[in-house]
């Protein structure tokens, strides 16, 4: 191939670059049917959860699930958690919402889910806002996207047994 | 931390009951529970039913039973044999499959409850309870009924089905052994549809095998094609005729128990849909083993003009005892089967399952069933429990079916085991 060939080929290959680029996504965007939480289990350290009535910390530990004070979490509400969260398959309802979000649920009285590896790093921050009109689902959306996805009520089921499951505030470590 | 829990059915779940007495259990009158008083189904009922009570659709006639004269719906024989098998079983930690402890492999032949005692710690608790509830079922040793499945939305009944069952156990009969089982079953059905026309002689047999492992054997025949062919055991998630009833509504749960992973999620009371608190009496026919029992229909909402709540609802002939109950999730790992998470309310003594909430594989919640029930007894020799109605809603389409409200149904302690065969489904239309 000559020279002529080869800088001609290099400049298709830039304006398909180019096209890629200005027309494409921008930044990365998430198979909306992929579970919320795309690692194992077994990768998480730390699972908070924060809603207006309180504030729930449990921390992996050798010995398995305890709260901040160091007292057992006396049932695997955390693992059939994390199990729910690889698993459900939401489904995204608009993309960008040009609604209120308070209409979806969200803002200060929504329930905030936060889970982390051991590290401390983010695996997951997801706002979960109120049902849809047939309760089987919640609306969620994850941190720093305005895409609002509805979540299977398996999600409140196992949020309901993790906050039913903590340890009493009384109890000893 | 303060506990975060707010939500009834989680209430209910969480072993709240240590906080939550019956609203108005305690008394012994029957009271009726509706949209003006509905607070006080808060810790009675599943969320999604409460819901439907609030918004006046659904109502109950509350009758609190003495718990000794609930109990005693079931023979003295049956529960003297279940004290007789006090440490004589544990359980096969694969499978959840019942052992004999002398033996270490399944036993011969149970009657009774197997596991007498529940306890909380022990690991293997919700399979101990879902056994139970096996047990509790095939007590009667066999009968059968005809019955409807009725597909009613807010507008009324929007289709029926008219069909029957008949059904025979080898294992929990009061009866006693049967010798004769070169198939080694646990127990055996034939169900077939009578009307519409269109689907008479749809039938199907099941055979369900007294191992840990196998699935149920389920044959389906379509008279048009004249073939019975072998269907997945997981079918029985797959909505009946296209309503909103699955064949695993029978009971609330009509798989082998090896069939799911089960774990207790705490205990509470709910109100136990059945047709009334005593026992049926049932009367000799020709046969010496067959026995008829009579049993008033239940109307629903869309029978009956100017009636309260849904259409779906029940209107005459049901009413609700205050029971206590374990709440189990079950969860099957067949990818052919169509639940995801189920929640299941199963009675602390007596071990029925009064409600269901159903997560599709996706983990939306779809549908709740509530499962009610009869007793027959004549004397302390011999009892058998029934399910005698689903009412089945699909919350996510609003609409419901009915199945069950046989008028009669027979008992019979001695079936020819040789009809529960290919033959038997494939002539039902001679």
């Amino acid at each position: 191939m000559t020279w002529r060939g080869t800088t001609r080929l290099l400049l298709l290959l830039v304006l398909l670059a180019s096209t890629v680029w200005l027309l494409g996504p921008r930044g990365e965007r998430r198979d909306p049917a992929a579970p919320p939480l795309l690692t194992t289990p077994e990768q998480v350290g730390r699972i908070e959860l924060e809603e207006p009535a309180g504030r729930l910390v449990v921390l992996r530990s050798p010995e398995g699930w305890r709260d901040p004070e160091g007292r057992p979490w006396h049932s695997d509400a955390p693992d059939d958690l994390l199990r729910a969260l690889g698993t459900l398959r939401p489904a995204a309802l608009e993309a960008d919402s040009d609604r209120p979000l308070e209409e979806w649920g969200f803002g200060p009285t929504a329930t905030r889910l936060h889970v982390l590896d051991a590290t401390g790093q983010d695996l997951l921050v997801l706002e979960i806002g109120r049902r849809n009109p047939a309760w089987t689902a919640r609306y969620a959306r994850r941190a720093g996207t305005r895409e609002v996805l509805l979540v299977g009520a398996a999600l409140e089921w196992e949020l309901d047994k993790l906050r039913a499951s903590a340890p009493p505030p009384n109890a000893d470590p | 931390m303060r506990k975060l829990t707010r939500r009834p059915w989680m209430a209910l779940a969480m072993a709240l009951a240590l906080a939550t007495g019956p609203a108005r259990g305690a008394e012994d009158t029957p009271w009726i529970l509706d949209a003006n008083n509905w607070q006080e189904g808060k810790d009675l009922l599943p969320e999604p039913v409460l819901k439907r009570l609030q918004a006046g659709e659904y109502w109950f006639k509350v009758v609190p039973v003495d718990p000794a004269a609930f109990r005693s719906n079931y023979a003295k024989k049956f529960w003297d044999a279940t004290a007789a098998n006090a440490g004589k079983y544990d359980l096969d930690e694969k499978t959840c499959g019942l052992r004999d402890k002398a033996t270490g492999k399944i036993p011969d032949f149970v009657v009774g409850l197997p596991f007498p005692t529940i306890d909380r710690s022990d690991p293997l608790v919700a399979c101990k309870i879902a056994q139970n509830f096996a047990f509790a079922g095939n007590q009667g040793g066999g009968g059968g009924a005809t019955f409807t499945l009725n597909g009613v939305d807010t507008g009324g009944q929007f289709r029926r089905v008219k069909a029957f069952l008949h059904a025979m156990s080898y294992q929990g009969r009061l009866d006693g052994k049967i010798e004769n089982n070169p198939d080694n079953l646990a127990a055996q059905a034939v169900g077939a549809a009578i009307e519409p026309i269109d689907v008479e002689g749809v039938s199907t047999l099941t055979k369900r095998y007294w191992d840990w492992e196998s699935q149920d054997a389920i044959w389906a025949y379509v008279p048009s094609t004249r073939r019975a062919r072998r269907v997945n055991a997981a079918s029985r998630s797959d909505p009946v005729a296209g309503l909103d009833i699955f064949s695993d509504d029978l009971n609330c749960y009509a798989g082998k128990i090896e069939y799911y992973k089960w774990k207790l999620l705490g205990e509470g009371q709910v109100l136990a849909p059945v047709l009334r608190p005593q026992p049926f009496p049932f009367s000799p026919t020709s046969s010496p083993s067959r026995f008829n029992v009579e049993i008033p229909y239940m109307t629903a909402g869309y029978e009956k003009p100017g009636s309260k709540g849904a259409p779906w609802w029940i209107q005459e002939n049901l009413v609700f005892v205050p029971r206590p109950v374990w709440i189990l999730e079950g969860q099957s790992e067949d990818p052919y089967y169509n639940f995801g998470k189920v929640v299941m309310f199963f009675d602390k003594e007596i071990y029925r399952i009064y409600w269901k909430l159903v997560h599709n594989r996706a983990g939306e919640y779809f549908y709740t069933a509530a499962c009610g029930y009869h007793f027959v007894k004549n004397d302390e020799q011999y009892s058998a429990v029934y399910p005698n109605l689903v009412i089945g809603v699909n919350d996510k389409t609003n609409r419901a079916a009915l199945g069950g409200r046989y008028q009669t149904s027979f008992v019979e302690r001695n079936w020819d085991p040789n009809y529960f065969s290919l033959r038997t489904l494939t002539r039902l239309t001679d």
